[in-house]
């Protein structure tokens, strides 16, 4: 079934979402919830931008770092040293990712499967050597503060947290926006026909190339507005953080967990990993090492052995059993 | 001045002698059972602190220790082939790649849990010693690993070219359909090729521990030499990724005298890269 509308229940119930969304910050005034809030916004959105190649397309990245660290870097790099407003540095950002992505991708898509993921991390982690390497050019191990004008939205910055979280909010909701266009087009199809099996999608005449390229395009882009955002939201960078090895795992990992190839899927998968490691932390206290990602390798090894569609395919089961009990019941 | 290379050259073929035993353990499992074990740093990791507990506790030499961390590491990885591995042998990447990644993740992340971020370091009485061979130097800890990981890489070979067990490993990497047509039973030969693999990778971590620290992290060191030893050497090759390692461990070695202390790794992505772009069917080349 093609649908190439939203039907209006679907947009009711999107605008009542989007509402409860924009009135959170309105009610919940703790700060610490609304940096919960801001992880989880922030997560999600990174998780959409690796779902499209990664997801869709099964082109499954572990090195999507690169991108988020070209971002913070270009955006942190304009505002120092050319006071270049971030906003603007976002999308310069974007744009250096998503050119960084042509040779990479150029390199890794000569491997396809696990090869793939493997030439992924290497490329992310030689970014971060680069980094590391040439101080002069961008500071090197050290990193650098970013400096803290105050209140001033023009330059990213901002006094109360909930103007980050809308900031991360309007990422969201492009990053899902993107996706559901690109889902019901026909790029959506061939990503999906690559997945399946890309050797039949060629065959059937499908250019396999030109599309990863692009959909790798667009993903390393909205991953590059993420680092931006970050290191405005932190203040700070470094080769470590913008380059870390964690951001590409969490982007696969929320996909994967919460439904790997689907619209909502990386939003599911952060709420419950977001949740599980929040909870944690404040019943073991964030003292032990290692906790966290305990946890996420737990509960990806059960989805993947119990469940490979993810928290989205448990739920529309369960829906389709309830579904299919009621008409005997009325 | 060509001393100065030939010390480079020799540091770097001892250490490329433990890169082989982790990379041919990479490109046994890649060859037989046709995953790649995303872990295999992480059991060089468990070789490593199951030798430093050995010597701490009961004053038992880490390359005695071999006895230990190699047959328990065998069993291990044929569990971990029985319950894991098993389930999700099929046409789809994604639970493949993602269950070993799981796995790692989750081995280092205990061992960060339980014996915290800390170095440890077991110190032999040949841990200091080394032969002088006109300017060289070669230090006795690591000649001893390179020789007993040449040793065992020669005993895999003769195993997989002379008994019936190894061949049918070959036969089922070269055609599984084929092979289990001829009554291979495809498990039993793949929870041997874990066995081995991971064994290998215990006897790394064991021939490690007289001149290196165990650290939750420190399989991710070794586990990167290999995947980039395994694409250089043809994947599921063995002989291939063994030369490679040891070209490997030459180039870091070269690239730390020549490029900086801290250049090693760059060095390993760049041939990475490079195989990639050039040559990515390996070395040994033909297409697959």
């Amino acid at each position: 079934m093609i649908r190439h509308g939203l039907s209006a229940r679907t947009l009711l119930l999107l605008a009542i979402g989007l509402a409860v969304m924009i009135a959170l910050p309105l009610v919940v005034k703790s700060s610490f919830a609304i940096d919960i809030f801001i992880r989880i916004l922030l997560f999600s959105f990174i998780g959409t931008a690796w779902n499209l190649m990664g997801g869709y397309a099964k082109q499954l990245s572990l090195g999507h770092a690169a991108y988020f660290g070209l971002g913070a870097y270009t955006s942190t790099i304009l505002q120092i040293d050319f006071s270049v407003s971030p906003w603007i540095g976002m999308i310069a950002g974007g744009i250096v990712a998503m050119l960084a992505s042509l040779p990479i991708g150029w390199l890794c898509f000569r491997l396809r499967g696990p090869y793939f993921t493997i030439a992924t991390i290497a490329t992310a982690q030689a970014l971060m050597l680069i980094f590391l390497k040439f101080r002069d050019f961008a500071w090197g191990a050290e990193g650098t503060t970013i400096p803290n004008l105050g209140n001033a939205p023009l330059m990213m910055q901002f006094e109360s947290k909930a103007a980050y979280y809308y900031v991360v909010l309007g990422l969201l909701v492009v990053g899902l926006a993107i996706t559901s266009i690109i889902e019901r087009s026909w790029m959506g199809y061939y990503l999906v026909a690559i997945g399946e099996d890309e050797d039949a999608a060629e065959a059937i005449g499908v250019n396999a190339p030109r599309i990863k390229r692009d959909i790798y395009m667009i993903s390393s882009f909205l991953t590059a507005l993420a680092g931006t955002f970050y290191t405005q939201y932190i203040y700070f960078i470094d080769p470590a953080t913008a380059f870390s090895f964690n951001i590409s795992i969490e982007a696969a990992l929320v996909s994967i967990v919460g439904g790997i190839g689907t619209l909502w899927g990386p939003v599911i998968g952060t709420v419950l990993l977001e949740t599980t490691s929040t909870l944690l932390q404040s019943w073991l206290g964030s003292s032990i090492g290692g906790v966290q990602l305990t946890v996420y390798s737990l509960i990806l090894m059960a989805v993947i052995l119990w469940r490979p569609t993810g928290l989205i395919g448990l739920i529309t089961e369960a829906w389709q059993r309830y579904a299919k009990r009621k008409p005997a019941r009325a | 001045m060509w001393e100065t290379v030939a010390q480079a050259v020799i540091n770097g073929l001892l250490i490329g002698g433990i890169y082989a035993l982790v990379s041919i353990g990479v490109t046994l499992i890649f060859g037989v059972v046709k995953i790649v074990n995303f872990a295999q740093g992480e059991f060089v990791m468990i070789g490593m602190y199951i030798s430093f507990f050995l010597a701490n506790q009961f004053g038992l030499d880490p390359l005695l220790s071999l006895f230990v961390t190699m047959p328990a590491l065998f069993v291990i990885g044929v569990l971990v082939q029985h319950f894991l591995i098993r389930r999700v042998l099929g046409p789809n990447d994604m639970p493949q790649i993602f269950l070993t990644f799981a796995l790692s993740l989750l081995l280092l992340n205990l061992a960060l849990m339980l014996f915290t971020a800390n170095y440890r370091t077991v110190h032999t009485s040949y841990s200091d010693e080394a032969f002088h061979l006109g300017g060289l130097y070669i230090p006795e800890a690591k000649l001893i690993a390179f020789g007993v990981a040449m040793l065992l890489s020669g005993a895999l070979w003769v195993f997989l070219h002379t008994t019936d067990l190894g061949k049918a490993m070959r036969a089922a990497a070269q055609n599984r359909d084929v092979a289990m047509l001829m009554g291979i039973n495809p498990n039993r030969v793949f929870c041997v090729a874990l066995g081995i693999a991971l064994a290998l990778a215990g006897a790394a971590g064991s021939l490690l521990m007289p001149f290196y620290s165990a650290y939750p992290f420190v399989g991710q060191v070794f586990v990167l030499m290999a995947f980039v030893a395994v694409v250089l050497g043809t994947l599921g090759n063995v002989m291939g990724a063994l030369i490679a390692s040891l070209m490997m461990g030459i180039a870091e070695s070269l690239g730390i005298q020549y490029v900086g202390a801290d250049s090693g790794l760059i060095v390993v992505f760049a041939m990475l890269l490079l195989t990639l772009a050039f040559k990515p069917t390996g070395l040994g080349g033909k297409a697959r």
